[in-house]
């Protein structure tokens, strides 16, 4: 293509010109493509700190429902103690064990016995949906329930080595009331709630709590009585 | 802003666990220990929320929570039943008298808090 010689300057500065901007285009790309460089670089800075930072989420939320759940044991635990203890009243007691039994622990089917020293048996002193005439009274040494009335160690089926009677099959728990060492009677839980699929932690502290508690609880009614008739 | 919650339970054992339960979240709390004095106190209290035991002396939770939900001063309370049995049938019913919700007992904290916290729509703890 021809031009003509005045149309030579201007082309000159055109081309200048678009060189120019051609130079200016190619320092913006390398400027934007470290600038790029530069976020990618930070995102991926940003992603591992929402890792970390969901990471650091998760433990707390683990830790929640944990001392949510520490909260709830220990809730458990003190208005079993409050229960037992708010009264010097022997039925007060007694349904104090059955409450704690059936919420807190979560069984419909229970029985308190007492060691009645005359006869060396243990007598039925209190229940729920359990037939009393059938668990009236049982032998000290008897099954799993008057084995554990005069060992004073607890059964938990699962845990423990002795074997229930046919009679004893639905027993989940015998746990002896202990005064220091001697027994004083045992309470038999026998199938849990439906809904409740075997025995926790909280459990087995409440177990323990039961143990001491309950058969102090239970004596001091006695006495307070014995005192009452005295006066 | 604290939300009321009516306790309705027969039993001094749950109503003390579950007063127990929410003495860490923003609650004011009211009690009732039948079905008669829950319907009562629904109407007067007018509470936020209602825990209902379901096996209770005068007046049963399902037909206090029928009772409840009939009466138009009461029917838009949200009731969470607290129940003992956890089989189907009985949860149906619960939800056929007009329940909200429900938990079984053993209660427990960590749940109910955040049953609480899905109905009322606000950090219950």
């Amino acid at each position: 293509m021809k031009h003509n010689a005045g149309q030579r300057p201007y082309i000159d500065k055109v081309a200048n010109d678009t060189n120019e901007y051609m130079q200016s285009l190619l320092e913006e790309n390398h400027r934007l493509s470290q600038l790029v460089a530069e976020m990618s670089q930070k995102e991926s800075l940003l992603q591992e700190r929402l890792v970390a930072i969901e990471n650091e989420s998760r433990t707390y939320s683990a830790r929640y429902v944990e001392v949510e759940q520490q909260n709830t044991n220990l809730a458990n635990l003190y208005v079993a103690t409050y229960q037992l203890h708010g009264t010097l009243n022997r039925e007060s007691v007694l349904a104090a064990i059955k409450e704690i039994v059936i919420n807190l622990i979560g069984s419909e089917e229970l029985a308190v016995w007492e060691l009645d020293d005359a006869t060396g048996s243990l007598q039925l002193v209190d229940s729920f949906g359990l037939d009393e005439v059938l668990w009236d009274r049982v032998g000290l040494g008897v099954g799993v329930i008057g084995g554990s009335a005069q060992s004073g160690e607890r059964f938990v089926r699962g845990e423990s080595a002795l074997a229930p009677t046919p009679g004893e099959r639905s027993l989940m728990a015998v746990i002896p009331l202990k005064l220091d060492e001697r027994v004083i009677g045992v309470i038999g839980i026998f199938s849990l709630l439906r809904q409740k699929a075997g025995f926790e932690a909280v459990d087995f502290e409440l177990f323990d709590l039961l143990s001491s508690h309950a058969a102090s609880a239970l004596f001091c009614t006695r006495m307070f009585e014995r005192v009452l008739t005295a006066v | 802003m604290k939300r009321k919650v009516l306790l309705v339970d027969d039993s001094t054992t749950v109503l003390m666990m579950e007063k127990m339960i929410l003495a860490k979240g923003p609650f004011d709390v009211v009690t009732a220990r039948d079905g008669v004095e829950a319907v009562n106190k629904a109407r007067t209290e007018q509470p936020d929320v209602i825990l209902l035991d379901v096996m209770m002396p005068n007046l049963d939770g399902l037909s206090a929570c029928a009772a409840i939900r009939t009466d138009l001063a009461t029917a838009h309370i949200p009731i969470i039943m607290v129940t003992t049995r956890g089989e189907e049938q009985n949860i149906e019913t619960a939800f056929r008298n007009g329940c909200t919700d429900y938990v079984t007992k053993p209660i427990n904290g960590l749940e109910l808090l955040t049953k609480l916290q899905n109905i009322l729509g606000t950090p219950a703890a």
